[in-house]
């Protein structure tokens, strides 16, 4: 496949722009409603990227701060993803503090309260993009990248499989707390194409 | 957003790429009504009500917007817009508001 062929056009990229736009939307009012909270939706940010720009990009938005995260994998008319839900470990006070958990935050409530939200924030963002899309996906189960980790460690140490991928970024914040997420849909290089015929039928 | 507009509406459509750019063509007089995103770059949905207000800019607005929160469209409403609708947009759900303040028949 030549490079060409894995750029997106503009009419493509707004396409993509809305139909996150509407999915984060949706997958932000499921959190709002479970933490009782306002979720404050940023730019969507949507490309094509190499594995090395991918790295670049989560660097930037974890603020050099150390993160957790999972991912979960996703596949549906001949399109896979991974979605990766990746927290600033600051967030877990706060969130413990919403999902109303008394006691102490170790490693394991972490990890469970990151599963909680993991699975209502990926579950209805695939859901909204489904939707808009007209098909519907399967979800693997979650697995852990990491727990108080480098941002750069997560990916370089599972970015080989990995050649071209269309990111859709959505950058979450709470207001009034301190809780940074990052939800990250990533499409295979031998996804997108598939995955642009669809979205180009919302043009017609 | 435009495609969804009704056809037969003898109108004249100016596109904005962000909030400040609303703005402006407001100014020249090319927003009559104005359909208004909320999440965008340099002055958000929520800035360009606020400064419709504070300069009593001679504007109607409808949000339309994929936050759904309740928050969000209270908020937008206490700013000053007239309607919030919900992305993905349909051209019923356009015309319905259109139809209901009286801008079309």
């Amino acid at each position: 496949m030549s490079d060409n062929e894995l750029v997106l056009n503009e009419e493509l990229r707004d396409v993509y722009q809305e139909v996150t736009n509407v999915a984060m939307g949706q997958a932000a009012d499921s959190l709002a409603r479970l933490l009782d909270v306002f979720v404050v939706l940023p730019i969507p940010n949507v490309n094509i990227l190499e594995a090395g720009e991918l790295q670049m990009a989560l660097q930037s938005a974890s603020d050099n701060e150390s993160v957790s995260a999972v991912c979960q994998g996703f596949i549906g008319k001949g399109v896979a993803g991974e979605a990766l839900l990746i927290f600033n470990d600051s967030s877990f006070h706060d969130i413990a503090k919403l999902m109303k958990y008394e006691g102490e935050i170790d490693d394991a409530v972490q990890l469970e309260l990151e599963m909680d939200i993991a699975s209502i924030l990926i579950g209805a963002f695939l859901n909204g993009l489904a939707e808009q899309l007209d098909m519907s996906f399967s979800q693997g189960h979650p697995v852990v990248l990491g727990q108080h980790c480098d941002i750069s460690d997560l990916i370089s140490a599972n970015s080989t499989r990995w050649n071209k991928v269309l990111t859709l970024e959505i950058n979450y914040t709470i207001k009034d707390h301190n809780i940074n997420c990052d939800l990250l849909l990533l499409f295979s290089d031998d996804s997108i194409d598939r995955l642009n015929e669809i979205a180009s039928y919302l043009l017609e | 957003m435009a495609r969804a507009l009704p056809k037969e509406w003898d109108i004249e459509l100016s596109f904005a790429g962000n909030g400040q750019e609303a703005l402006d063509a407001i100014h020249e007089g090319k927003g009559d009504i104005l359909f208004l995103d909320l999440t965008m770059p340099v002055l958000d949905g929520y800035g360009v009500l606020e400064a419709i207000r504070a300069q009593d800019l001679p504007t109607m607005v409808i949000v339309v917007s994929g936050d759904i929160q309740p928050e969000a469209r209270e908020r937008v409403r206490g700013l000053g817009a007239l309607e919030f609708i919900k992305k993905p947009i349909t051209t019923d759900k356009i015309n319905e508001i259109l139809t209901a303040y009286g801008i079309i028949a």
